[in-house]
């Protein structure tokens, strides 16, 4: 008796397998599915539902305007190709700002002038971003600057530790300098 | 090998090109077909984007009075981009930024320039293309794989088109002797379905595909950082263009109208569909929109403090390759010219939907039992060379 049933097992299984085999694919609906979440938080993102961004920074005092700065992503720099590695940095005027300021620059290390304040936020005051260059070489202890420029030609700065700014981009650094 | 089986073997190789795939062939073929049309399905959802006319004759209005119209509505909003849509029965897209930080995409009635509504929060056009697109796979580096999974479909698609022609002997027979026989059973109704619906849809499966293998071009490509592009970078604007003011308070920005004017005098014909405001205060204003070419927008860049043009787009800029390249997308999607088109790319896509299904239905009956024969057949050969043919039909008579 029990010969006869271990010897029916493996036809079931072929028998299953034949009759299924070409609906297996229905399975990678599995994928659309598993991302979903991922799609409608990235898109509440986009449109400022979800705040400036996925890790806030602050309000940051520059000269007479303040902004609030935010990590569009709470995550290392990502590649872009030729360019190097890029982070992607939010930020919001203050409400006095918005008509005073003519733009905003973000830099790793003091700019010596407004030429070389570093790349420049696109946007409106009310939510603006850019890309940041990070180049693997920066030091942990580096300094992110802030630069406004007013409509009048009046310039402020400020900075904080890029620690602050971006714990997820400093230990990106941490891990590109542990490799030979 | 001989004619016949040669024949047979092509069939087999149509018969197994969708078939391990047919449900993700499927769903990408519907969510296509829909997002052919999702624009509309919004529009029939949701009154707030139809653009109803005050009165027969109330014309539309420019666009600088859309601007102060929507200045006086929502005085601390900021307009980002108005688009106007290809039919005129849509409202204008109007994006705003708010100053609680969300962008929104606004519906604005053209003639009065009353704010209808805000989109809704689910995008149904935005979400049936990312699925149809790259199957919800986000981009994180670069392209994403969803991308490439959806985009090699082409070659299975394309590969269909080229044996589906060659097992269908005298296909063009087909237009002339349309068959679709109701009362022989699923397997001659779906057959001759197959079949008629494969002939009259080859324009468009060739479209499809070839439009499809150029997306996953598009992507080694870029992944690989090539481009083929002649377009010229337009540099931020120099500091000296841009006006500083005594009082801090920013410059008048030239009238949206005006501008539109520089623009049609170095582009004549130019349809100034699409306005998208300065990302900031060294970045140009951006006029684009159809000339004559509908597969191809133009575009003007000025400097909005002066009016100046900065750099323009136009058809003869292009290269020949970009002219093809360029004109790839819109080919797939169907949306160059109006309701129409749309209406035959969702027809079609309908009917390409419906091949998968009825392919699917005919395997099922009659493919299993081929590859058994064609096993059993090159047995008999082996053993009996000299064997008589005797049934001479093309083996798609039996599909």
């Amino acid at each position: 008796m029990s010969k006869i049933t271990t010897a029916v097992q493996p036809s079931r299984l072929s028998v299953f397998w034949h009759k299924w085999r070409f609906h297996i694919n229905v399975l990678l609906l599995l994928i659309p599915l598993g991302f979903m979440p991922k799609y409608f938080s990235d898109a509440a993102l986009f449109r400022g539902d979800a705040g400036l961004g996925e890790r806030e920074i602050g309000e940051i005092q520059v000269g007479p305007w303040s902004l609030r700065l935010a990590e569009l992503r709470n995550e290392a720099p990502r590649s872009d190709g030729p360019a190097g590695y890029l982070k992607a940095f939010s930020a919001a005027l203050c409400t006095a700002c918005v008509e005073p300021v003519k733009a905003t620059y973000l830099r790793i290390g003091k700019p010596r002038s407004l030429r070389a304040a570093g790349v420049i936020f696109f946007g409106t005051p009310y939510r603006m971003g850019t890309q940041l260059p990070v180049p693997v070489k920066t030091p942990a202890d580096a300094e992110l600057w802030i630069t406004m420029e007013g409509w009048d030609g009046s310039m402020h700065q400020a900075s904080i530790p890029l620690s602050q700014a971006s714990p997820a981009t400093i230990a990106w650094l941490n891990k590109q300098g542990a490799k030979p | 090998m001989s004619k016949k089986s040669r024949s047979k073997l092509w069939f087999l190789v149509h018969s197994w090109l969708a078939l391990p795939i047919w449900f993700f062939v499927l769903i990408v073929c519907v969510t296509g077909t829909l997002a052919v049309v999702s624009q509309e399905i919004v529009w029939l959802a949701n009154p707030q984007m139809r653009a109803s006319q005050p009165a027969d004759d109330a014309p539309r209005l420019g666009y600088e009075e859309i601007i102060t119209a929507i200045k006086t509505a929502e005085p601390l909003a900021l307009v980002q981009r108005i688009s106007r849509p290809d039919e005129s029965h849509f409202a204008l897209d109007v994006t705003l930024s708010y100053p609680d930080g969300r962008s929104l995409v606004t519906y604005v009635n053209p003639y009065t320039g009353v704010i209808q509504g805000t989109a809704p929060q689910f995008d149904f056009q935005a979400f049936t293309r990312a699925l149809h697109g790259w199957w919800l796979v986000p981009f994180t580096n670069g392209y994403s794989w969803g991308w490439y999974l959806v985009s090699a479909l082409s070659f299975p698609l394309l590969a269909s088109l080229i044996t589906g022609l060659v097992v269908y002997k005298r296909f063009w027979k087909g237009f002339f002797s349309p068959t679709l026989r109701f009362r022989h059973g699923a397997r001659i109704f779906w057959g001759d379905f197959h079949r008629l619906s494969g002939i009259w849809s080859i324009w468009f499966i060739a479209v499809i595909s070839i439009t499809s293998t150029w997306f996953l071009i598009e992507a080694v490509l870029s992944d690989n950082h090539i481009s083929i592009s002649s377009e010229a970078i337009i540099p931020a604007m120099a500091r000296d263009s841009v006006p500083l003011t005594a009082d801090g308070l920013p410059p008048a920005r030239i009238n949206l109208d005006r501008a539109i004017e520089i623009a049609q005098q170095k582009i004549p014909g130019l349809e100034a569909s699409d306005i998208n405001m300065p990302f900031n205060a060294y970045s140009h204003l951006d006029i684009r929109g159809r000339g004559w070419y509908p597969l191809m927008f133009q575009s003007a860049t000025l400097n909005p403090y002066s009016g100046d043009m900065a750099s323009s787009r136009v058809l003869s800029d292009r290269s020949s390759l970009e002219f093809v390249t360029e004109s790839m997308r819109p080919l797939h999607t169907g949306d160059f010219g109006g309701l129409w088109i749309k209406l035959i790319w969702f027809f079609f896509g309908l009917i390409l939907s419906m091949m998968v299904l009825s392919g699917l239905l005919i395997w099922t009956k009659r493919t299993a039992l081929a590859t058994a024969n064609a096993l059993k057949r090159e047995n008999k050969k082996q053993r009996a060379n000299a064997q008589p043919l005797i049934n001479r039909e093309p083996s798609e008579v039996n599909l």
